[in-house]
């Protein structure tokens, strides 16, 4: 399943609040695709995803903001 | 002829402003019975929630940051001072104490809850201070307490006001070093993001401060559990931090009336234009404040400014002008840095926040805010503000 997460102009808290949030309500093997304006987003998603051991599948500069796509391949216990 | 109802479900912050807004943009409407205003609030008090740091970290008095809202309203607003049971958007109605109001326009201003029972452990192992003015106490009481061992405080996601856990562990470091206990006292800050505050601007000057204070900090991490019996909180990116005493901020959900009408999603947020603050493509229902799905801090200032956004949406589709008013997204959150410093964060939906200086100037707007947020609520420092910060809003118009 690919969750859609829309968080172009969000920067307090930001982005990855939202992945986060939605992260938490994914299943492994779901993929969420994170729109973002905030250009923290990339180096913080990616930083974010190598931690906890899950996939940065597509890291991508759109017209305007960031396409971000992780797959959920670890959730905590 | 019947009279027009606008309805507002919550007596928070946003209600409240959008109530007696509301009444001031139908002020000839309402005089003449042809509009009438109602509001729904579930306590008969007011409880401005920033004051909750106050009591937990200064032992400051509860009854200080409190009213009655019966006070803080426009006499022409028809207050409830009861619980709603069920919003019933598919018949324009409001369910209550066995009764039925329909409304023309309705608001929803329902807020967040802090729940520190989603996440296994953490309820029974931690001192909130985001789940009312007693727990706030209680923290106080615990922390004149507690004099040595490991301090955690732990930031969990999504919740209200994102300077409110920097604040506390800066107010906490504070504390024990005025009661001459630091050297005894481990602090640990423990936060989801990549650094010490999400906007990296505002994380550049809270960062070195958390240094030069011996605050440890702990990024990336979102709390997966708490082992109570060994008191030790893991992390979903699988670390663990021991602590003697645990001060959390919990995630926070959705009020428990969007989860019965079932008009929010799997946390209880309900799906909101980040603009125009309507309700999914609906142009008679309207969210303000926590409430909202919208990717932006929950706090007070957002709630204010887009309560003042829905209310002049709602006019003018009342007297058919044609405008649309749209919210640009403005946040100016005080973030208090302890040694009587604090900055504010500033963004709108096209700039994140700036780099700044923390001043004590900032921090005395920031104390002095807490006595004029009563008068704030009733509308009266609105000129005031659009005079310095400009409108929360853009105008845009729809041609017939």
């Amino acid at each position: 399943m690919r969750r859609l997460v829309d968080a172009r102009g969000s920067y307090c808290p930001g982005p990855l609040t939202e992945l986060i949030k939605t992260y938490r309500n994914a299943e492994l093997g779901d993929e969420i695709e994170l729109l973002a304006t905030d250009p923290a987003a990339k180096s913080d998603v990616s930083a974010w995803a190598k931690k906890s051991g899950n996939e940065l599948v597509e890291l991508k500069d759109e017209q305007g903001y960031f396409k971000i796509v992780v797959k959920v391949v670890r959730k905590g216990r | 002829m019947t009279p027009k109802r606008v309805v507002v479900v919550g007596g928070g912050t946003g209600g409240t402003i959008l109530a007696n807004k509301m009444v001031s943009l139908l002020r000839s409407e309402t005089s003449e019975g042809k509009a009438e205003v109602h509001l729904f609030a579930d306590s008969t008090e007011h409880v401005f929630s920033p004051g909750n740091l106050d009591i937990a970290f200064r032992g400051m008095v509860p009854a200080s940051f409190r009213r009655r809202e019966a006070a803080l309203l426009n006499r022409r607003v028809v207050l409830h001072e009861t619980a709603v049971n069920r919003i019933d958007l598919m018949n324009r109605t409001i369910l209550y104490d066995s009764k039925v109001l329909n409304y023309d326009y309705l608001v929803l201003a329902t807020g967040s809850v802090a729940r520190p029972d989603v996440i296994e452990g953490l309820k029974e192992a931690s001192h909130n201070f985001h789940t009312g003015q007693e727990d706030a106490r209680k923290t106080w009481e615990a922390l004149s307490r507690f004099s040595k061992g490991k301090l955690v405080v732990l930031t969990n996601i999504p919740h209200k006001c994102p300077p409110s856990p920097v604040e506390a562990v800066f107010l906490v470091e504070e504390l024990m070093r005025e009661r001459g206990l630091r050297d005894k006292v481990e602090i640990y800050y423990a936060t989801p993001y990549t650094r010490a505050y999400p906007a990296p601007a505002i994380a550049d000057v809270v960062e070195p401060l958390m240094e030069k204070r011996g605050i440890r900090l702990y990024n990336m991490f979102n709390t997966d559990y708490v082992d109570t019996k060994l008191r030790k909180v893991y992390s979903i990116e699988g670390e663990e931090l021991e602590f003697d005493m645990l001060i959390t901020v919990p995630p926070h959900r959705g009020a428990d009336i969007v989860f019965r009408s079932e008009i929010g999603d799997a946390e209880g947020w309900i799906p909101t234009d980040r603009e125009t603050m309507r309700y999914s493509n609906s142009d008679d229902v309207y969210v303000v404040g926590d409430a909202t799905n919208i990717p932006i801090s929950k706090s007070g200032v957002v709630a204010h400014l887009e309560a003042i956004v829905a209310a002049e949406n709602i006019t003018s589709d009342y007297f058919g002008t044609g405008k649309v008013y749209c919210y640009t997204g403005r946040i100016n959150c005080p973030l208090e840095l302890g040694g009587n410093r604090a900055v504010f964060v500033s963004a709108t939906y096209e700039k994140p926040p700036t780099r700044q200086k923390p001043s004590e100037m900032k921090y005395l707007m920031k104390r002095t805010f807490a006595s004029i947020y009563w008068e704030m609520l009733k509308g009266r420092l609105d000129p005031l503000f659009d005079l310095y910060f400009g409108k929360p809003y853009r105008v845009r118009v729809v041609e017939h």
